[in-house]
Formats: C-alpha cells, sequence, structure tokens
C-alpha cells in the first residue's frame, strides 16, 4: 500500500494529521482528539498515515510548519514515530518514541485546568500499556531483559499523580489504577498495588461513588483477587460479588474472569456452586473439588489439585483450593454418622475411628490412627465438628445436636449467585 | 546499594504483619513511588535501567589501599585484619574492603572497586576464614557476612553477572542458613544478630532468584534451584513470618515456571506448607525426619515448635474431658524428649499431671494456655536418626561451612 502512495497524497495525510491534533487542543476538543492517540489501533487513519510517513521521510519538516504556538511539537513528532514504528512491527522502538511523546502530552495536560482531556488520558495510559507488552515480547524474543513494562508502570504512576488532585481530572484516577494493577499483575509485582489502594482508599480527595462504574468493577474485581492471595476471604467475597454484581451481564468473558476467583472463595466460606454454573461459565476445573466437598472424597479433591495443578498455580488458587481438605474431611466423617444413624440411631454419635480408616482406605488413601487421631482433633479444635475425642478407645464422641456446624454460619443465609 | 531508601528497608519484619489498606495514611501524599519490583536486593535494580553505564574495577587487593590506611588511621580495623594483633596496622594479604552505606557507582573509583577475579579470591578467603578461625563464632559472623555484602556490592556495580556468581550467591546463602542456626545456639543474646542475618539472607534470596530467572532466558538451568526456592516457602512458615515475607505465597508462586514448583525440593516444601497450616503434626514430623535436607532443617527447625504447641492445643480442646492424654504418646509423635514436652506444657502454662500407669499426662479442656513470650529454647530431637545426626552436626564444635551437601 505503501508503494501506491504518491508523495503528494502522503505529504497531504500528514499535515492533515497535524493539524487535525493541533485543532483537536486548541478548541479542546475531546472527542476529535481521542481517535488520533491509538497509536496500536488499526484504524484506517492511522494505517495509512504510517504509510504515509514511510513514504514522505522528510516529514519533520511539517510540524515546524504547523506549530500555530500551540505546544504539542514534541507530542507529535514522537507520536508520528510511534505510529510509524508500530506500523513496521518495530515495537521497542514503538515504545520508546510513544513515551517520549505521552511524557510531553501529560506536561500539558497537567496545565490545563478542565479535565476536557480525560479521555484522551486514557486512550495515552492504555497505548502505553499495550506497546509495553509488544516491546517486552520482542525484548524476550531477542534474548534481552524485558523492561518496558515497568516503565509504563512508571509512567501511570506520573499519569496517576496528575490526576490526584482536588479537581475535576480525578475522576480518571481509578481508570489509570486499573491500568497500572494489569500491569502489576503482569509483572508478577502485585505488592506495588499496595500504594496506589492505599491512595485511592484513604485520601481525602477520592469519593469511590464518583468514580464510573466500569473502573470500580474492574478495581473491586483486582482487589478482590489480591485479597483472594491473601486468603481473606470475607473481603475477598465482598469486593468480587461487588465486581459481579455490576458487571455488564452480557460480558461473559468477565463474569468468567471473576467467577474463577469468586468460586474458590465461596467453596471456603461453604457455598457450593451449581453444576450448571460451571459449566455455562466454563470453569469445569471446579467440578471435581465441589463433589469431593459434597461427597467427602478426598481422593477426589487431590485428584482434582493434580490434574489442574498449573492452571490453579497460575491463578494463585491452588493454596485456597488445597485448604479445602478440611472441609472434605468433615464431610466424610458427616457421612459415616448419617449411615450410622441410619443402622442405629442411638449408637451414631459415636464413630470409631477404625471406621474411618477403613472409609479411607476404600478412597485409596492411607492413613494410621495416629493420623486420624490428629486429623480428628483438628476438625474439633476449628470447630468442623463438635464433640471430643477418646484416645484410649479411640472413638469420636459427636454432640448430640448439631455435630457439624456448617462453615457460614456467621454469614446469615446461604447466598445464591444470580445472574 | 542504599539509593532506595536508607538503613536498609527490610522486607523481612518480625512480629509486623503488613496490611493492605495502611491506616495513618497523610491525605497529603497521595500516593508513593513504589519501589522498584526487585526492591529487595541489593543486586539488580540497576540493571535494568538503559542509562547505567557499568564500571570495571582496577582495585588489585582484597582491600583497596586507600581503604586500608584510611582504617589503619582512623583504628577502624576488625580484629582479623589486624597483623600480629595490632590495631593500627593491617596488611593487603588480610584487609577486606568493609561494605559502605552511602556508597553510589556513580562516585566510585576504578581504583576502589575490585574486579571479578579479584572478589572471587575475596570470596574464597572467606570462607576459607570461617573454617579455621577460632574466634567465637559472632564474630566471624558479622566480618564475614559484611564482607560478603562488600562483595555484592562491587559485583553489583560492574554488572557483573555470570553462573560463577550465581554459585557464590547460592554459597552466601548456605551461610546465612547456618549461621542462622549457630546463630540461635551461641550462648549470649544473639536476637538481634539473628534477625539481621534474616534480613541479609532474604535479600540475597531475592537477588537469586532474579538471576535464575535471567538464566532461565537462555535455557540454561540450574539444578540447584529446586532447593533454593524452597527456602523462601520454609522462610514463610511461622505465625510471625507469613505476612512479612512481601509477597503472598500464592502472588510468589504464580510467577515460579511450573518445572520450579515441582522440582522434588518444591514438592517437599509445599507439602510441610500445607500440612503445617493445617496442623497435620503427625506427617509434618514424618516428613521433615524422611525428607527435609540438611539446609532445609536449619529454617525448619525454627518452627517445630509452634507445630508442637499447636498438637498440644488440639489434643488438649478436643480430648475427652475425662481422660487426660498420654504425653509419651504424643511426645514419639512429635519427635521431642519427654522432658521436653514438659518443659513445652509448662511455658504454655499447660498443666500435667502425673500417672503411675501411663507417665505424664495433658489434662484436657484447660484453659490458660498463653504463647511464651520469650519464645522456645531449642530442643533435640528425638525418634529419628536423620533428625539426629543433624543436630549432631549442628551442635558440634567445629565449624560447617564444609558440610554443604
Amino acid at each position: 500500500m505503501a508503494a501506491n502512495m504518491s508523495m503528494g497524497e502522503a505529504h497531504r495525510l500528514i499535515a492533515d494529521y497535524i493539524t487535525r491534533i493541533s485543532d483537536a487542543v486548541i478548541s479542546q476538543d475531546e472527542e476529535s482528539l481521542t481517535p488520533l492517540l491509538s497509536v496500536s489501533s488499526s484504524s484506517y487513519l492511522l494505517v495509512s498515515l504510517a504509510d504515509a510517513l514511510s513514504v514522505f521521510q522528510d516529514w519533520s519538516r511539517l510540524l515546524k510548519q504547523a506549530d500555530r504556538g500551540v505546544q504539542i511539537g514534541e507530542v507529535v513528532v514522537h507520536l508520528l514515530k510511534s505510529i510509524q514504528s508500530f506500523r513496521l512491527s518495530r515495537f521497542v522502538d514503538a515504545y520508546n518514541a510513544l513515551e517520549k511523546s505521552s511524557n510531553a502530552f501529560l506536561q500539558e495536560f497537567r496545565n490545563w485546568d478542565s479535565a476536557w482531556a480525560l479521555r484522551a488520558i486514557y486512550v495515552v495510559a492504555y497505548e502505553i500499556r499495550i506497546l509495553a507488552e509488544m516491546a517486552d515480547r520482542e525484548l524476550s524474543a531477542l534474548g534481552k531483559n524485558p523492561e518496558k513494562l515497568k516503565c509504563a508502570g512508571s509512567f501511570l504512576m506520573k499519569v496517576f499523580g496528575a490526576l490526584a488532585g482536588k479537581g475535576p481530572k480525578r475522576v480518571g484516577a481509578l481508570y489509570v489504577t486499573c491500568q497500572l494493577f494489569k500491569v502489576y499483575f503482569k509483572l508478577g509485582t502485585v505488592h506495588l498495588c499496595r500504594s496506589v489502594i492505599r491512595s485511592i482508599e484513604t485520601a481525602r480527595i477520592f469519593d469511590f461513588e464518583e468514580f464510573p462504574i466500569r473502573d470500580k468493577v474492574t478495581y473491586m474485581y483486582y482487589t478482590g483477587r489480591l485479597e483472594v492471595y491473601n486468603e481473606n476471604f470475607l473481603p475477598a467475597d465482598q469486593k468480587l460479588t461487588y465486581a459481579l454484581k455490576y458487571c455488564r451481564s452480557e460480558s461473559e468473558v468477565n463474569i468468567r474472569m471473576i467467577l474463577k476467583y469468586l468460586i474458590p472463595v465461596k467453596l471456603s466460606l461453604g457455598i457450593l456452586p451449581s453444576m450448571w454454573l460451571l459449566e455455562k461459565y466454563n470453569l469445569l476445573e471446579y467440578a471435581n473439588v465441589v463433589q469431593a466437598l459434597k461427597q467427602g472424597d478426598l481422593r477426589l479433591l487431590r485428584r482434582a489439585l493434580e490434574e489442574y495443578e498449573d492452571r490453579f498455580l497460575r491463578s494463585g488458587v491452588y493454596l485456597v483450593i488445597e485448604k479445602l481438605e478440611l472441609q472434605v474431611y468433615q464431610r466424610l466423617v458427616k457421612k459415616i454418622y448419617i449411615i450410622q444413624k441410619q443402622k442405629d440411631p442411638t449408637k451414631a454419635h459415636q464413630v470409631k475411628l477404625d471406621v474411618i480408616i477403613k472409609a479411607l482406605k476404600w478412597l485409596e488413601m492411607d492413613m494410621d490412627v495416629d493420623e486420624v487421631e490428629c486429623i480428628i482433633s483438628i476438625l474439633i479444635y476449628k470447630n468442623l465438628m463438635k464433640g471430643y475425642f477418646a484416645h484410649k478407645s479411640k472413638v469420636v464422641v459427636l454432640s448430640k445436636q448439631g455435630p457439624f456446624p456448617s462453615l457460614n454460619e456467621s454469614t446469615s443465609n446461604a447466598q445464591e449467585i444470580i445472574l | 546499594m542504599s539509593t532506595r531508601g536508607g538503613g536498609g528497608r527490610s522486607e523481612f519484619r518480625r512480629g509486623r504483619r503488613g496490611s493492605w489498606s495502611g491506616s495513618g495514611v497523610d491525605a497529603e501524599r497521595v500516593f508513593e513511588i513504589p519501589v522498584s519490583s526487585s526492591g529487595q536486593s541489593d543486586h539488580l535494580p540497576e540493571m535494568l535501567s538503559d542509562s547505567f553505564v557499568p564500571i570495571v574495577g582496577t582495585c588489585p587487593d582484597m582491600c583497596p589501599e586507600n581503604e586500608r590506611i584510611r582504617r589503619e588511621r582512623l583504628r577502624d580495623l576488625s580484629i582479623f585484619e589486624r597483623l600480629d594483633g595490632n590495631p593500627r596496622k593491617t596488611s593487603s594479604a588480610i584487609a577486606v574492603k568493609k561494605f559502605c552505606r552511602t556508597l553510589s557507582s556513580m562516585h566510585s573509583q576504578m581504583s576502589e572497586v575490585r574486579p571479578f577475579s579479584v572478589l572471587q579470591k575475596s570470596f574464597k578467603y572467606l570462607f576459607d576464614l570461617l573454617q579455621s578461625s577460632e574466634q567465637p563464632f559472632e564474630a566471624v559472623h558479622a566480618f564475614v557476612s559484611d564482607r560478603l555484602r562488600s562483595i555484592r556490592q562491587d559485583l553489583s556495580m560492574q554488572r557483573i553477572h555470570n553462573d560463577q556468581v550465581i554459585i557464590m550467591y547460592e554459597e552466601m546463602v548456605k551461610f546465612h542458613i547456618i549461621s542462622h542456626q549457630k546463630l540461635l545456639r551461641c550462648r549470649e543474646e544473639s536476637t538481634s544478630l539473628v534477625y539481621l542475618n534474616m534480613e541479609q539472607l532474604v535479600k540475597i534470596l531475592t537477588s537469586l532468584y532474579d538471576m535464575y530467572s535471567i538464566e532461565r532466558q537462555s535455557n540454561e538451568i540450574s539444578l540447584n534451584q529446586g532447593e533454593f526456592y524452597s527456602f523462601y516457602v520454609l522462610l514463610c512458615l511461622g505465625r510471625n513470618n507469613q505476612k512479612a515475607m512481601g509477597d503472598s505465597l500464592s502472588s510468589w508462586f504464580r510467577n515460579l515456571p511450573f518445572h520450579v514448583l515441582q522440582t522434588r525440593e518444591m514438592c517437599f516444601a509445599r507439602r510441610v506448607l500445607r500440612y503445617f497450616q493445617m496442623g497435620n503434626y503427625v506427617q509434618f514430623f514424618r516428613m521433615i525426619a524422611i525428607s527435609a535436607s540438611f539446609l532445609q532443617l536449619c529454617l525448619i527447625e525454627s518452627i517445630v515448635n509452634e507445630v508442637r504447641t499447636n498438637a498440644l492445643r488440639c489434643v488438649n480442646s478436643s480430648g475427652h474431658k475425662l481422660q487426660p492424654y498420654p504425653l509419651i504418646h504424643l511426645s514419639k509423635l512429635l519427635m521431642v524428649d519427654m522432658e521436653d514436652l514438659e518443659s513445652i506444657c509448662n511455658l504454655c502454662s499447660f498443666k500435667i499431671t502425673p500417672d503411675k500407669a501411663c507417665g505424664k499426662l495433658l489434662p484436657t479442656k484447660q484453659i490458660d494456655f498463653c504463647q511464651p513470650k520469650e519464645g522456645f529454647p531449642q530442643y533435640n530431637f528425638v525418634g529419628s536418626e536423620r533428625l539426629q545426626r543433624w543436630q549432631d552436626l549442628m551442635s558440634a564444635s567445629g565449624n560447617l561451612f564444609h558440610f554443604f551437601e
């Protein structure tokens, strides 16, 4: 396509673009400005612009001609370089140029009192992150150290700083926060989220309710995930449920992402999702886990952990699922109790440790009486079972009333996930 | 390198829990500049910036001449650096460059920085000293620890990065792990030394992991990685340590390649973690007796009493109120002597009743439990040949540093 463009056409395209940007800035026209900044989009405008830049190599002098007193020369010259490099798949160059351009743009943005260019800043933030990711892939492929996403993180912190003031720009802070979350999660440096979270949640200038709902959902999703990593299940439940509730119901991909973390949280709180839910959102890795909890089948839980080990580790829920083991033991003992009750209700509350050992053997789990006693004592100690064990007679004596308290007794009713 | 916030901001804080939304935040300071991702490491942060220009040191001695002369004048010579015991005289054969907090690569002269060959020589000298010195361990440890830190500083300034550096770091990790145990066994009060030693250990491990991940990009895999990663998991065990190690373990695991998580040593550490968190004292002791390596035991030993205490609490709370629990049985499971188990009970305010037939008993449903403020003394392991062998090695008066497995 580049070959087909004439010098004159190229010249015109570039000059036109430059004029449009400076016009948009002068008249503070956000709608016109924003599409001009989407470097990574494949919009017809930018693709043909990129080709024009390759044809008309000497385009920098056009800038000098166009500079009508608006100080965006720096912004535009690097932006054009970025667009050109991007089209040539030179992503490291594209990122470097975009960073220079964006820094200059941010300088200007700081000087504008009103929040007219907020959406433009969103685009800048987004593009910086996307290009950084592509640049890092390029660096890795070349055997070099992928460092651009880190730089993007630093830049985004600067943007955050520009928005964290008393003026109208502050509603943009949550969007940038979410971009930062995405960067940190991708880099694996999630502890860096702490400082922005602290700013959003404790600074007086921010009112969480003022932020756009879309950003709030994203924010709750990421902070909910962090709570999952730290195994704070009640806050995790609260945040992820918020995200789920306000997430657009057509957005199945996003709902699935939220559920991927919400389900292990609910399981830890003793709430089981239905098979229907798992099937609808393709979260079948949890199917065996749910079954194991329903049936007290330890073997099934272990199997699920093995089968999906990599996936669970990657999403960060492995340790959470592993911890469900105690609930599975509880369920196993409960089943034995129920069976005994059917045979002889008067003696049902006495469960011999030998019977538990046999049940476990039947599940192909080899445990001796010491270990079973240990687990029983943990169950009682942690209030998953009411009763006591008698060491000498190797028996668990369950309380006659409510020997298996449910986990979510602190939360009022079992919640159903309604979609 | 002290360019990030003075005083070595430690990621290992005993007894302080990290929290998500910090309280008491200055509302004016709306945001903070985040610490760099390898903010815990002394070695690598500057490596990642384009503008860094590595210098090549030219100092031919273990300690630059200027520093030797200055420290002689100021009588700032360590006992190991004194020629014939003279506090004012040293020599190039025994002086080793000190760690300097305020040093920055921009202000260093080439002549003050040791090139790689000299660093290797210094490194070997320090480890030889470790094995041969007859000074009390705390003194040797303090000296070697500081001088090793300076070596890391020089390596970092010159951005030296190869598999020999990895080996050096691995040896340093071993040194700090064994030192941990040896310092715990020192006759004098050494809590601050133990703490500082841990701080260094965590820093070095973090740098080492950065190096491993860079090494992985060139498809070489160090054989030791499994064990060295497992140390991090083991360091996270324990009531005091869990929240103090920076990222949560779930988050830390996310970033590790699957094959690392699958190594024998990591699988071991993950199982120990599982038993520890569940409170499964039976399997915990069985596992460590069979599978823990020498170095892993050095770290695990610090938390065994927490497991034992927890076992006592479980049994106390869940046992039949009319049937006190036979301690002898528990002592076998907890791999500890009867007398020592009694000692633990006493420290936790658990009462014991004697019984002619079954020895000492723990009456159940006691409510007076409390965590002893001073912690527990170290008890010997019983019931496992491997554990007892580890113990014998640790208690031996000689130095252990040639016993690395």
